[in-house]
């Protein structure tokens, strides 16, 4: 007989199995490329000439370098500014106003536009060609569209934190309202009644409450603008580079050598991302106890 | 020790043309404990909050010691409340629950944690200041959420529905302890209940509101002795209801005339009225003669501490009930005697 305790493991269990092989059978082979094994064109020793290559050769060093200081940049700036934002939308889009239905509503509405799509938003509307500045230029605020400030494929990654934002405030924003609807008011209720005033309420009753819905869902996003290239490919510029860019291009290239280096260079992301999640959680639950 | 009223208080929600609260007026002593009491939706939680200050009457004044504190927002205001479902902070510790008060404050840490100890001490829950409040029972967490109102040193507690979640054991407890904090703090308390037990068991008055409309301020027995209404007299247990015509202390019914000559029921109405009289009053075979009438017994239901008899006079049905041990002389289906003492018997308008 299998006993009852068994009973909720068995059932995971052919899910487990798949997400087990999935994700250690392609790290694994990842692992193994990154260390040189391609047996389909004849490497079978494993060696740390691919890491090597990336971290520290005068040809990929600097790239590596400052593409790595920009895409942890670009990807703390993209999760945090947005997780602030989408707070303090969501604090306001719970309260009771006239336009509540239609301001939600529009809150969510890129939520199922591609990051592609939102990029090539941005060029259209940002970019020193785009809408803003002709609207700019014609509205005499400035006098030739080449005037408008340079937001897009600029050096500090801004236009790509930019078009981040515009996609994650929204994702940040569904998940805070659905925290905040489902503990309702009464806690901060309490709170006042107790004394705290507006902002130790916030501090003290609001942010612990959504934090761990907070982190769970800054993770994804964090982890995520790390490790995707489209935004960063149509809006970064050549240097620096953030670095799933930087991995697509060995991966792109035609000598099959290079792909070790991209494996490389891919679990050197993973890595990185994990090590920034754990700090990240530490962080946060830390600043929620004090 | 603060003196509370409320004059014309009235809340209306919008959208909802009736009055959630409507026109309530009030007067609680300073260190009294009093009940709010009426039926679910009656605006019982409303009014705790206009004196709370987190919902803003739409008329209406409320004044601590003579003095409005409709501008005073509700954390400067010193009125706090003890909510229905406890709402102990889940990512807090117990001692870090009952401190908040003091914390926001800015009191010194040193000073809260030996606070936090006392009040912990008072309501008799030491030695658990480490714990979650989700590895507490219901009674404990109540009795922490007690804790962490008392230790801001309120002038007014608010309580709403203290006892209701509780079981019949930990009711009893919490009473005692409400009761003995309330006698050693002497801190005006208004608790929120729909239970009348629960509002006899522990307010020296209360405030009995159906529908948004105060209906009577007044002692508990005063509720079962002259309630204002048939309504009122049904929420505290009355079942007999006769419809009779008063001239003074002559009541006509169906069944014959009475005297009446309760204690305060010259203020009660006259004309078309409904006669009411509590069961436990009725006497059965009485003595003498006075008021009194022939029934007959339609079934008798043995409770243990009492036997309750329902008797059949004419086609009216009354209610009476008897204390201590059987009485085999009263079976189903004898006549019987029924008086009412005319100074038990109690009129109210007819509705
Ligand atoms: N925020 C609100 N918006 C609109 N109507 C409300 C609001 N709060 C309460 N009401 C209405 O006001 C009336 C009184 O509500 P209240 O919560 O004061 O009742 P209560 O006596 O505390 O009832 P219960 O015993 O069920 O807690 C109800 O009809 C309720 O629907
Ligand atoms: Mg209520």
């Amino acid at each position: 007989m299998i006993g009852e305790r068994w009973r909720i493991p068995l059932m995971l269990a052919p899910t487990l199995i798949i997400i087990v092989v999935l994700f250690f059978g392609s790290l694994g082979y990842g692992f193994l490329q990154s260390l040189g094994w391609q047996p389909n064109i004849g490497n079978t020793t494993f060696s740390l000439d691919a890491y090597a290559t990336v971290l520290f050769s005068p040809e990929y060093r600097e790239q590596f370098w400052s593409g790595l200081w920009l895409t942890i940049w670009v990807s703390l700036a993209s999760t945090f500014i947005s997780a602030a934002l989408a707070l303090m939308s969501a604090l306001l889009l719970r309260q009771t106003f006239i336009g509540k239905k239609i301001a939600t509503f529009l809150f969510q509405l890129n939520l199922p536009v591609p990051h592609l799509v939102i990029a090539i938003g941005m060029i259209f509307l940002f970019s020193q060609s785009g809408l803003a500045a002709r609207a700019a230029a014609q509205l005499g605020m400035i006098s030739t569209p080449n005037e408008f400030p340079v937001m897009l494929r600029d050096a500090g990654g801004v236009g790509i934190i930019l078009a981040y934002l515009w996609k994650e405030v929204p994702f940040f924003g569904i998940v805070l309202l659905a925290i905040l609807q489902s503990v309702g008011e009464d806690y901060e209720d309490l709170a006042r009644s107790l004394g705290a005033n507006r902002w130790q309420r916030f501090r003290h009753v609001i942010l612990p409450l959504v934090m761990p819905g907070l982190l769970s869902s800054s993770i994804i996003v964090f982890a995520f603008t790390f490790g995707t290239y489209e935004v960063p490919k149509l809006l970064g510029v050549r240097f620096p580079e953030m670095l799933p860019v930087m991995a697509l291009e060995f991966f792109l290239n035609p000598d099959l050598n290079a792909r070790a280096e991209g494996m490389a260079l891919s679990m050197i992301i993973a890595a990185i991302t994990l090590l920034i999640v754990v700090a990240y959680m530490w962080a946060g639950n830390r600043a929620v106890q004090r | 020790m603060t003196h509370v009223i409320l004059s014309n208080l009235t809340k209306s929600f919008p959208g909802n043309p009736v009055a959630a609260v409507n026109t309530m007026n009030l007067d609680i002593p300073s260190g009294q404990l009093v009940a709010f009491l009426g039926p679910s939706g009656c605006g019982k939680t409303t009014t705790l909050k206009m004196i709370a200050g987190l919902i803003t009457p739409t008329v209406g004044d409320i004044t601590f010691d003579g003095a409005s504190v409709l501008a005073v927002p509700p954390e400067k205001r010193g009125a706090v409340m003890v909510f229905q479902n406890y709402l102990l902070f889940p990512y807090m510790s117990v001692g870090q629950n009952v401190g908040f008060g003091l914390k926001m404050r800015g009191v010194e840490p040193k000073v809260i944690d030996r606070k936090v100890i006392e009040m912990l001490d008072l309501v008799k829950l030491p030695n658990i200041a480490n714990r979650r409040p989700r590895q507490l029972s219901g009674g404990q967490q109540q009795r922490v959420a007690l804790a962490r109102a008392l230790i801001t040193e309120p002038k007014v507690l608010l309580l709403d529905e203290p006892l209701s979640n509780l079981d019949a054991h930990l009711r009893d407890e919490m009473r005692e302890l409400i009761l003995s904090i309330q006698r050693n703090l002497g801190v005006t308390m208004i608790f929120v209940t729909h239970d009348q037990e629960e509002a006899v068991l522990l307010a020296n008055q209360i405030a009995l509101i159906f529908d948004g409309v105060l209906q009577q301020y007044a002692a508990p027995d005063v509720f079962y002795r002259q309630p204002i209404s048939e309504r009122a007299a049904r929420f505290f247990g009355g079942i007999n209801f006769v419809p009779a015509t008063r001239r003074g202390e002559r009541l006509e019914t169906a069944f014959g005339a009475f005297h009446v000559r309760t204690p305060g029921v010259e203020n009660a109405p006259e004309g078309e009225v409904t006669l009411t009289i509590r069961p436990e009053q009725v006497v059965l075979n009485p003595a003498d003669d006075e008021n009194c009438t022939s029934g007959r017994i339609r079934s008798r239901i043995y409770v243990g501490t009492y036997t309750r008899y329902k008797i059949m006079i004419g086609d009216i049905e009354i209610e009476a009930t008897r204390s201590g041990d059987i009485d085999h002389a009263l079976n189903e289906g004898d006549a019987v005697r029924v008086g009412f003492p005319a100074d038990r018997i109690w009129v109210v308008g007819r509705s």
